[in-house]
């Protein structure tokens, strides 16, 4: 059989071009004829390696380890007042218990080694659809404890079988170190894993007081660093700019908390920080809170959208 | 995240929001604005629609203060209102001790909705109210309306602004010639493409067929 390549090279010149010189006209078009029975086009040049045209070698792309940051003279930076002016004129008429407002901290940061992640409790929780699943030993009184504390799934083997079944009720999931054992037996990471539900102790998710875990859970929320950048929603539109400020003010003492814990051998340090909303532009803040514009308040900024 | 004069660029286009119709500062006797229309454009909803997206966020950055409800309602056949709340002195005058015992406006007004669930508020005692029928009208002749209506003050950008206007214009204009250049060689790239698959097609029935 003849190979596919002499085949398909021959078929190339066919299609995107005509050939420059003249060659053996036959009724039959190439490609229809296989490579074997037609003598092989020879060219002055030679074909593969020997003389014409060198390929230039290919440039290696160059690697960086950080990722990139950029100068941010050029950057128009405004206050939260003016940055909610704008956030709420872009967002009018849309229900504003829906629309959110979102914080993105950019980090200077290396692309490999260890990333942050921690769990924050904002002065003023706006999600509410927190529910949470239990892993401990079934029909115990920590079974009945969690229930009590507003548990939606409670139990050991019925919640794994449930869970390969595909049936999440849940988007919080907690386990008791008594029930650790039968989690790590139970093979549902393949399950858990992608959803972020997995239960670890790195993420305070296994624990033996479900009391305080369940209510640092209710009314918290998880972040994390992706591509050098933790991302959050911070606020609803309805929030007054205190309400916001003091969400943002505990945000970023979190994130500055974890910056500073990190291994030394893996600097982090604070870049940039941009607020925007669901439907709004991204405002880069500059740390202010006043608006600008001196015929605005911030009373202004209260009215119900 | 995306580089820095990139995001620049498409923030100078908040001057957007700043001027252009709509941008006007109200008077100060306007205490609420309420808009009512369905949620699909047919049947004359299309008129309020635009209003909502292209004026209503201008008048917003400009009197953040004046709460401007808005309510998409399901159902098309409906009216397509837009009322605007004025605070009379004269009523407040005439309703004397009552008028300053009556439940403030803000707490009478609902918030924006998307299922039909914030109707027009009612006025309280030294309001007057002043509707507007958006239903089959275009949004310049509602915004036209709302403007003589309330007697808001157009606002004019600065010398400054004018400058930023023109080179956004200008560079909107560069992108779109870029960008008729970039469509033509996709184009001849996807062309030659799928000449190149159609062979590699043809070749493979030939081969099959042996």
């Amino acid at each position: 059989m003849a190979s596919t390549n002499q085949f398909l090279a021959s078929m190339a010149r066919l299609s995107l071009a005509t050939p420059a010189r003249p060659t053996t006209v036959s009724a039959i078009p190439k490609f229809l004829l296989p490579s074997v029975a037609t003598p092989s086009v020879r060219y002055a040049s030679g074909s593969g390696g020997s003389g014409g045209m060198k390929k230039r070698p290919v440039k290696k792309k160059k690697t960086y380890k950080l990722f990139r940051s950029y100068d941010l003279s050029p950057m128009e930076q405004v206050s939260l007042c003016d940055a909610m002016r704008y956030i709420r004129a872009f967002e009018v008429g849309h229900t504003p218990s829906v629309i959110k407002y979102e914080v993105a901290v950019k980090l200077k940061t290396q692309k490999n080694g260890p990333v942050i992640r921690n769990r924050i409790r904002l002065p003023f929780p706006f999600k509410t659809d927190t529910r949470i699943g239990v892993i401990c030993p079934e029909d115990s009184p920590l079974a009945l404890e969690a229930q009590q504390l507003g548990a939606v799934a409670v139990g050991e083997e019925s919640l794994f079988e449930s869970i390969r079944q595909g049936k999440i009720p849940f988007n919080k999931l907690i386990c008791h170190t008594d029930s650790e054992a039968a989690l790590k037996k139970a093979n549902i990471g393949k399950m858990l894993g992608p959803k972020g539900l997995m239960p670890s102790a790195k993420t305070k998710t296994i624990t033996s007081d479900f009391k305080a875990t369940i209510h640092e859970l209710i009314g918290a929320d998880e972040y994390r660093e992706r591509n050098g950048v933790v991302r959050m929603a911070i606020g609803q539109l309805g929030f007054t700019p205190k309400m916001l400020s003091d969400n943002v003010k505990t945000f970023m003492e979190h994130v500055k908390r974890d910056v500073n814990s990190i291994d030394d051998n893996f600097p982090k340090s604070l870049d940039e920080v941009v607020l925007s909303s669901t439907n709004g532009p991204g405002f880069s803040l500059n740390g202010k809170f006043s608006p600008t514009d001196p015929k605005i308040t911030v009373e202004d900024l209260h009215s119900i959208m | 995240m995306v580089g820095v004069l990139r995001r620049m660029n498409v923030l100078r286009a908040l001057l957007n929001i700043r001027h252009g119709p709509g941008a006007a500062v109200l008077p100060q006797d306007v205490t609420r604005i309420h808009l009512e229309f369905a949620m699909k454009m047919n049947d004359g909803h299309m008129g309020p629609k635009k209003f909502w997206r292209e004026n209503l966020p201008r008048l917003k950055f400009w009197n953040p203060a004046v709460p401007m409800i808005v309510n998409r309602t399901p159902s098309q056949t409906g009216a397509a209102t837009l009322s605007v709340y004025f605070r009379d002195d004269a009523l407040i005058a005439a309703a004397g001790e009552d008028a300053a015992a009556a439940p403030k406006a803000d707490s009478a007004t609902p918030t924006s909705s998307s299922s039909g669930h914030a109707k027009a508020p009612a006025h309280t005692q030294g309001e007057r109210v002043v509707t507007i029928d958006m239903k089959n009208r275009r949004s310049e002749m509602i915004l036209k309306d709302f403007l003589d209506a309330t007697g808001a003050v157009p606002v004019v950008p600065t010398n400054q602004e004018e400058i930023e206007m023109k080179d956004m214009a200008d560079l909107k204009r560069k992108s779109e010639i870029d960008m008729e250049i970039g469509r033509k060689i996709q184009e001849a790239r996807k062309r030659e493409e799928a000449i190149l698959a159609q062979a590699r097609s043809e070749a493979a029935a030939i081969k099959a067929s042996q």
